[in-house]
């Protein structure tokens, strides 16, 4: 499948992922877009333009918790992890994401 | 937030390298070679930049993250345009400095309280004649004592009056100013000795022990500061004190040149008439009780003692005024003119400053549309162009402090006619208004240019269309220019009316000759009135010695010097009969035989007065004399309306009108009553044949002859006296002119600089104007009439906004209004001559433009 291009990405759904990825356990930027891209099957390709502003987002409103530490190959990076408010934070959108996704999935059957 | 090591920039740098070198990695490991891997990692990754900038902006504290950077770029801006960042430092400096100086008189003056405990507590109590217009504020011993007793809205109430007495423990008699206060004096003021005790009760009564309190400057002058002081002894006058106690250096009341506060017994034998006023009375209102009603409480405590003593009693009102405003109230306003000014000032520097960035923005165009196509943020460029400017402000609010200081410094020489001067001190609060200033400042100077120059359309659209886009910068720019103007022309005015004011005092010829005459003081006692015969006698032995000295014209002594403010008003009666409705006000002044003599004033009618023992004699001015007496007054019997301690007096003789209240205040209908004792300390006035300081010590030593015990003071001339009572309106006009000065310069360096500017930008037009034939002085012609528009313009505005606040004038003016036709004319004229050199220079500059060199350079 084509990559979607992240104008492509309905607003908002970036931090849903990011929180997601974060919260399977301490990762580092690059590691993010790693994992975002292999585990949509390279579907989806998150721009490094909008991949680190959004962290520092989160970062700032306290949803996500940055700490340096050494990286699998023994370098220094900075890794996110996700705090308890964006535990809260990460719960809500995801069921935000279902009853979105469970409507438009609804109409598009309906109107089949 | 979390600490982030070492900063932000440096974070994000790495966070980036970081994922740049994995990316890599991987493009290495799927077998690209390195270099090329690196070069796709830095592809795929995008523009570096904008992520590290677009971080930046999500950080929490953008600015003051960036604070020091923008400081460093601000610094090397002003390091790259020395001339320029120069005088906008000085500008300021000036600007701020005037500004935070007459802050700082303004806050330890009117702002800051007295310095003594709950200061606002404190009150002056009056009683008011109601019935006649007699200015006697002072309060009889009983009467004080009732109301402390019978008041419900006073802590306690207490009084004072002082003597200048000499004390005679050293080898020569030193004068000492005596305060002799009513009981609970210290308990009002809330002060206690900052060594030893206060006055007992039994020293505050009648027959008690002689106690002292000294100053802590009589202290260190007297005793060198000497620890045991306490105990030892005083010799005052006639008495013998022992020192109680030493006040705080910073308790000077009632006045800095108290030295010794000794008690005035409310029930002494001598004190209980109810018509023996002598105390200044302070009272210390109870927490949460308003001036408002502590008058009303202290008036019914008033017509109560009315009902119960209707003569004298009866005819008194209370009036409460808090202490601050007794010792601040006359210069208020004439802080308030000044800071007002100054303000002006420093927004005529401001929009100055403004029109001088806005030019400089302009040139920096290229500069900031190229910041843009780097990707830097409108937000980040306007920091910058404010950065720039708040380092200026910086620089010039720290030069200003400077400033500050020096003035502060001058303040204190004014301590004898500015009150609470010493108290003015460069301190924190001023460092903090400075700063704030600064700030202010910026927003001022930096908003217009940062808006302005920052404009994307305007920086991109700029290269095409350059033509219209100037044209509303240069109104704007004008704008700008005509404000200072307006501005100036309103200091000016100020300045303009206060100097006429000036001129015509010094035109008026005060009636009197002050030169050639030496005034000074002999220190006595207020128990010495309880014996006027020998007072007299005393008195008049030591004018008799004066005169016979070489080089003494005539001598005299007088309650009051002339020119100085006095208006003791008292109600009259001729031949023992007083017109109902039309009572007969005159100023009182008490004067011996030679004082017509000796002052220079020339008896019109009759004699001049003497000291006779039989009857009492009084001269009275022209202006009494024509006004109540038909010009013809000699012979006709004077008494005071109400009781006096003085007889019924026959007038001897009609003196010419003199400024005896002060050279700017017309003259009064004026009674001189012969007498040379009116109190115990009179002004000796000696007319010499020379200069008086000369004789200053002549004089000295045959008073120490004549009264061995008793010390000379306030050795002056009256010629100084005269001065020093225009000081405060000299320093005022002084201040305010120089001000008014300031700004003229400033707006026209702002004119001269716009049209220069101008006139740069329309080189190739005028080159073009030129080679199609216009002659030079219509080129000339051209720009100065656009300048001459804006300060026409601004002229108009300015002499409207003086009109407008002519008012704040009232009351400082001499012998003008405050719409002075002449002084308005006067204004615009100088602005515009000056205006007009402003603008020609430049003017002319342009029009000599090579129209062949331009045209080539085109």
């Amino acid at each position: 499948m084509a990559p979607l291009e992240k104008a492509d990405l309905l607003q908002g759904t970036l931090d849903l992922l990011i929180l997601k990825v974060v919260a399977l356990g301490p990762v580092h930027g690059y590691g993010i877009s790693q994992r975002i891209r292999q585990i949509s099957e390279e579907v989806l390709q998150v721009q490094q333009g909008s991949l680190y502003p959004a962290l520092h987002r989160l970062e700032k409103k306290g949803w996500l918790e940055a700490d340096w530490g050494e990286s699998d190959n023994g370098r220094q990076a900075k890794f996110y992890r996700l705090s308890a408010k964006g535990r809260r934070q990460l719960a809500a959108e995801e069921e935000t994401w279902e009853r979105l996704s469970r409507a438009v999935t609804l109409i598009l059957q309906t109107a089949r | 937030m979390k600490r982030r090591p070492p900063s932000a920039d440096d974070s994000i740098d790495r966070e980036i390298a970081f994922h740049i070198d994995e990316l890599t990695h991987r493009f290495i490991e799927e077998g690209v070679p390195p270099g090329e891997a690196r070069r796709r990692a830095l592809l795929e990754f995008g523009g570096r930049e904008q992520v590290k900038q677009s971080l930046r902006e999500v950080q929490t504290w953008p600015f003051a993250e960036h604070l020091f950077f923008h400081l460093q770029a601000a610094i090397r801006f002003i390091r790259k345009a020395p001339g320029f960042s120069v005088a906008v430092g000085l500008t300021l400096a000036f600007a701020i400095g005037a500004n935070s100086a007459v802050f700082s008189a303004i806050d330890a003056i009117i702002f800051r309280a007295l310095p003594f405990p709950e200061s606002d507590q404190l009150l002056v109590l009056s009683q008011r004649n109601t019935q006649g217009r007699d200015t006697n504020p002072f309060v009889a011993p009983v009467r004080l004592e009732e109301w402390n007793q019978l008041n419900s809205t006073l802590q306690a109430v207490s009084g004072y009056y002082t003597d200048d007495l000499s004390e005679t423990s050293g080898p020569l008699p030193e004068k000492v100013t005596e305060a002799l206060v009513a009981p609970r004096f210290l308990q009002v003021m809330g002060v206690s000795p900052a060594l030893g005790r206060g006055f007992t009760t039994g020293e505050e009564h009648w027959g008690g022990p002689n106690a002292a309190l000294i100053s802590y400057a009589f202290w260190q002058r007297r005793f060198n500061g000497d620890p045991n002081t306490v105990g030892k002894k005083l010799h005052v006058d006639k008495y013998s004190y022992t020192i109680v106690g030493i006040m705080p250096a910073s308790f000077q009341f009632p006045s800095r040149d108290v030295d010794v506060w000794c008690t005035s017994a409310p029930d002494a034998p001598f004190a209980q008439r109810r018509d023996a006023t002598w105390f200044t009375v302070i009272g210390r209102m109870k927490p949460g009780v308003t001036i408002q009603k502590a008058t009303a409480d202290l008036r019914a405590v008033q017509s109560e003692l009315g009902k119960q003593f209707p003569k004298p009693d009866s005819q008194f009102t209370v009036d409460a005024v808090a202490l601050k405003e007794t010792v601040v109230g006359s210069i208020r306003d004439s802080l308030w003119l000044l800071y007002g000014s100054v303000t002006l000032l420093l927004l005529i520097a401001c929009s100055n400053i403004a029109a001088l960035l806005l030019a400089r923005t302009a040139q920096r165009e290229q500069e900031i549309s190229i910041r843009y196509s780097l990707g830097a943020s409108r937000t980040t460029i306007m920091v910058q162009i404010f950065s720039e400017v708040f380092g200026l402000a910086l620089l010039g609010s720290m030069a200003g402090l400077l400033v500050a200081a020096v003035a502060a410094r001058g303040f204190h020489r004014l301590a004898d006619t500015l009150p609470r001067a010493t108290e003015i001190t460069l301190n924190w609060k001023i460092v903090g208004y400075s700063l704030l200033v600064a700030g202010l400042t910026t927003i001022l100077c930096g908003l217009i240019p940062a808006v302005r120059g920052t404009r994307r359309g305007l920086a991109s659209s700029l290269a095409h269309n350059s033509r219209t886009q100037v044209s509303v910068r240069n109104r704007l720019q004008w704008t700008l220019v005509g404000v200072q103007v307006a501005f100036a022309v309103a200091l000016l005015l100020g300045a303009g009316l206060l100097l006429r004011s000036m001129q015509q005092i010094a035109r008026v010829s005060p009636g009197f000759d002050p030169s050639h005459v030496l005034t000074l003081q002999v220190s006595g006692s207020w128990a010495e009135t309880a014996d006027k015969d020998a007072l007299s006698a005393r008195i008049r032995r030591t004018l008799d010695g004066l005169r016979t000295l070489p080089g003494v014209e005539a001598d005299a002594t007088s309650g009051t010097l002339p020119g100085a403010s006095y208006l003791y008003q008292l109600e009259f009666k001729v031949d023992g009969k007083s017109e109902p409705g039309h009572p007969l006000y005159a100023d009182s002044r008490y004067v011996s035989g030679g004082y017509f003599e000796t002052v220079g004033i020339p008896i019109l009618l009759g004699d001049p007065c003497r000291l006779s023992s039989k009857t009492l004699e009084v001269i009275v001015n022209r202006t009494f004399a024509d006004r109540y007496l038909n010009g013809s007054p000699i012979g006709h019997q004077l008494s005071r309306a109400e009781g006096d301690f003085l007889p019924t007096a026959i007038i001897r003789g009609v003196a010419a009108d003199a400024h005896e209240e002060g050279i700017n205040k017309a003259p009064v209908p004026t009674v001189y009553t012969c007498y040379s004792a009116p109190g115990p300390f009179p002004n000796y006035l000696i007319r010499t044949h020379g200069d008086p300081a000369v004789l200053a010590d002549a004089v000295r030593r045959r008073l120490h002859e004549l009264e061995p015990s008793r010390s000379v003071y306030a050795v002056s001339t009256l010629q100084d006296h005269l001065d020093n009572s225009l000081a405060e309106n000299r320093l005022r006009t002084l201040l305010l002119t120089l001000f008014a000065v300031s700004a003229v310069s400033l707006a026209c360096i702002g004119l001269y600089g716009t049209l220069s500017y101008l006139a740069r930008l329309r080189r190739k037009e005028v080159g073009v104007r030129l080679a199609l034939g216009a002659l030079r002085s219509q080129i000339v012609a051209r720009f100065l009439g656009q300048g001459l528009r804006v300060t026409g313009c601004g002229c108009l505005a300015g002499l409207a906004l003086g009109f407008a606040f002519s008012r704040v004038l009232h009351g400082m003016l001499y012998g003008v209004t405050a719409v002075d036709p002449l002084t308005y004319a006067g204004v615009a004229a100088l602005v515009l001559t000056i205006a007009t050199l402003a603008l020609l220079f430049p003017a002319l500059r342009a029009s000599r433009v090579q129209p062949a060199k331009v045209l080539r350079d085109q």
